[in-house]
């Protein structure tokens, strides 16, 4: 018996020519399941939620797909689903969204400038921020550190950084809304 | 306003885990963008993992038919066709059995028989595979089986035997049968499911497909499921 074809998966995109087809649903997965993932990941902030919503993308779009559809077609068609999902997510679980992918046309470039836009805002909203609220941030968020090592590392009792946190983050949200006016 | 709500996302979300949602105003969800930004910065941190993209992989490959399929090696106007990955109704994706079962049944329902071996309701490739001595399926029973390749469960109606599948079909987890509610449930994201197949309640954004018949009859004191073989892997 002929082994089942293995999936190419390792590079971000398989297929670099966008108005060619993509030879079966394997490539299609290979060359966006993980652009998709990012979207989502960026957008949900959670691991658990970010592989349940891409695995409902790939459920819910792999189903109708054509693959004599072209690779831009495809991924547009991805990222459209890929919207529809989040905004459900976020409908579904908070009653309102939280965050939303832009209806941008330009796809396979979105993984690249997305990262570039949002770093850049939260490097300018960190360094508009007191001193002790940017260190608190950086220590729990881009650290990833507990709030007992983020207490000692600034010198601070446990309960002062979950204070310095709570009103940084919302110094930080209020900057960031003035920031995308 | 839902202070303790929003500082409980915010941990979960620092820690890992899913978290729990509440209803937020106007500046709870801003500072939740703000945290999903701020947690997004991380270095590395929008890499899925390796085994999420296999294990995805895996479920797909199981779930849409005709997947197994190599293209053919003369590359002829068939070999566009074999390519094409089929629309194809929920009782297509969910069990093994789905493919050619649930579009038996609904012949058999219609035409108001149930003469499942009769040769022409007889699919091309299966086999039938006993799943309960009868007398195991009294009335009001709903007897879960597994035989491998399809899992599901039968219960007898009006004294004739009706099998659904027993998998999940919004990610393929196996479901339990809740006796006193009397409902098929999901343990992965609380769905659940009459005996019948049909959704009750779900916490997804899209309501899964209903759980899809299958074909079922009973012989020599024993009930028995069609079960689809896998379609070919060898090329045309």
């Amino acid at each position: 018996m002929a082994q089942p074809k293995p999936p190419a998966r390792t590079s971000l995109r398989v297929v670099s020519d966008t108005e060619s087809c993509y030879p079966d649903w394997e490539t299609v997965y290979a060359d966006n399941a993980i652009w998709v993932y990012r979207m989502i990941v960026r957008r949900i902030g959670n691991v658990p939620d970010a592989e349940d919503l891409t695995a409902d993308v790939f459920l819910a779009a792999l189903r109708p797909l054509r693959t004599t559809a072209t690779v831009a077609q495809v991924r547009g068609y991805l990222r459209a689903i890929t919207r529809t999902v989040l905004a459900a997510h976020w409908r579904q679980t908070m009653g309102c969204e939280i965050t939303s992918i832009d209806d941008v046309p330009d796809v396979p470039h979105e993984a690249e400038h997305a990262v570039d836009s949002a770093a850049q805002q939260v490097h300018r909203v960190l360094a508009a921020l007191p001193d002790n609220y940017r260190r608190i941030l950086e220590l729990r968020f881009l650290q990833g550190r507990s709030i007992k090592e983020s207490a000692s590392q600034m010198g601070v009792s446990v309960a002062n950084a979950k204070l310095l946190q709570h009103r940084a983050l919302r110094l930080a949200a209020t900057l960031c809304e003035k920031d995308e006016r | 306003m839902n202070a303790r709500g929003l500082r409980r996302y915010i941990d979960d979300l620092l820690d890992g885990r899913r978290p729990r949602p509440f209803v937020a105003d106007g500046f709870e969800a801003a500072q939740i963008r703000t945290a999903i930004e701020l947690r997004a910065a991380r270095t590395a941190s929008d890499a899925p993992n390796e085994h999420f993209l296999t294990d995805l992989h895996r479920r797909l490959t199981a779930r849409i038919p005709g997947v197994h399929d190599t293209p053919d090696p003369l590359n002829g106007p068939h070999a566009t066709r074999r390519q094409v990955v089929v629309a194809a109704s929920a009782a297509a994706l969910a069990g093994g059995a789905g493919i050619v079962a649930g579009a038996a049944t609904e012949r058999v329902t219609r035409d108001g028989h149930s003469h499942a071996e009769s040769p022409s309701m007889q699919p091309a490739d299966g086999s039938w595979q006993v799943v309960a001595a009868s007398a195991d399926v009294p009335a009001g029973v709903m007897y879960p089986f597994d035989v491998g390749s399809v899992v599901g469960f039968v219960r007898q109606v009006n004294g004739q035997p009706e099998a659904i599948s027993g998998v999940c079909t919004h990610q393929g987890c196996r479901l339990w049968f809740d006796q006193p509610l009397d409902q098929l449930r999901c343990p992965c994201h609380s769905t659940s499911f009459s005996p019948t197949g049909q959704v009750l309640s779900h916490l997804l954004p899209i309501a899964p497909d209903p759980l899809p018949r299958l074909e079922v009859r009973e012989q020599d004191a024993s009930i028995q499921v069609f079960v689809a073989e896998n379609p070919p892997t060898e090329p045309a």
